[in-house]
């Protein structure tokens, strides 16, 4: 699976956002950024879905995410 | 120079820091850029405040009624008295000027005065994103003049080697001195400073910058309010008079 982002630049990937309020949550997608690099995504991420008051915040690249399957699909 | 002074350059340079990283809110190269443009403002002028607040419990406040009148009476680095014209200054203020900021206030929090040790510490978790932000975008490529711009004025602002900064640091007010300041971001930004020259003899101890001149008349009218006074209704100018 790749993500075909080109807006940025040819590079640019797409990272999904997940985040948590209480440490008793379970992380959960927030929404994405896309970014050439981790280091601009956790600006970007930082900067796009900082208005809650996280206690924990983690970006995972796209591509990375081992689908079992997607909608349609089961 | 006091430590009053220095904290207050610092104050002004993030503030002048916030309002043009504001500018470019709708005119960076992408959204993510543009909102990350508009967090980093919010933050420096944010940062600015506290700083400002600092400046009482030091003791001594600098401020006099020059502010309202004279535009040179603000003591920013020379890199902002006018809006960035080019995204490449935005990446240079964002790389090195910020930085350099963030290693000054490293000073403050690492020194032994109280009020800044408690209060600036936040902003060093803050400024996290600033740095991962601009040394992104600066090894990405940018043009060499801003960059080269950037740097001369951080020195600048870190103060001659045997100025009243380094004196701040042996009294260990400060934790750094210029020349710990000067390594520490070379170290974050994995390169080393450019050669440049700076004429110290014509350095201002207060603007901490060798260049003459002040911000530009709107950005110095909208810190003052008077922009705000420009646009309001007869009445409330009535009102107001």
């Amino acid at each position: 699976m790749t993500s075909a982002y080109k807006r940025v630049s040819g590079e640019a990937v797409e990272y999904e956002v997940f985040a948590r309020k209480a440490r008793i949550d379970p992380l959960h997608l927030v929404g994405s950024v896309v970014a050439p690099d981790a280091d601009l995504a956790m600006a970007y991420a930082r900067a796009t879905y900082d208005e809650e008051r996280w206690c924990e915040m983690a970006i995972v690249r796209k591509d990375d995410v081992i689908r079992l399957w997607s909608p349609g699909e089961s | 120079m006091s430590l009053s002074d220095l904290v207050l350059s610092l104050a002004d340079n993030k503030q002048m820091l916030g309002l043009r990283y504001a500018e470019w809110a709708t005119r960076a190269p992408s959204l993510e850029a543009d909102i990350a443009a508009a967090a980093m403002g919010l933050d420096d002028l944010g940062h600015s405040r506290v700083l400002y607040g600092c400046l009482e419990p030091l003791g001594a406040d600098p401020r006099g009624p020059e502010r309202e009148s004279d535009p040179a009476s603000i003591r920013n680095l020379a890199y902002f008295d006018e809006p960035w014209t080019e995204w490449s200054q935005f990446v240079a203020a964002n790389a090195i000027l910020d930085t350099a900021f963030t290693a000054m206030i490293e000073s403050c929090v690492g020194g032994s005065v109280e009020v800044l040790q408690h209060r600036l510490r936040k902003m060093l978790m803050e400024e996290r994103y600033h740095f991962l932000h601009g040394r992104s975008w600066l090894r990405s490529g940018i043009e060499g003049a801003p960059l080269l711009r950037a740097w001369q004025e951080a020195l600048e602002f870190f103060g001659p080697p045997d100025g009243e900064t380094e004196r701040l640091h042996q009294e260990g007010r400060l934790s750094m001195g210029p020349a710990e300041l000067r390594a520490r971001i070379e170290e974050q930004l994995d390169t080393k400073a450019p050669d440049v020259t700076i004429h110290w003899t014509v350095w201002d101890p207060l603007r901490r910058r060798t260049a003459e001149g002040a911000i530009d008349e709107a950005t110095f009218g909208m810190l003052r309010g008077l922009e705000e006074k420009k646009y309001a209704p007869p009445t409330a100018k009535q009102a107001a008079s």
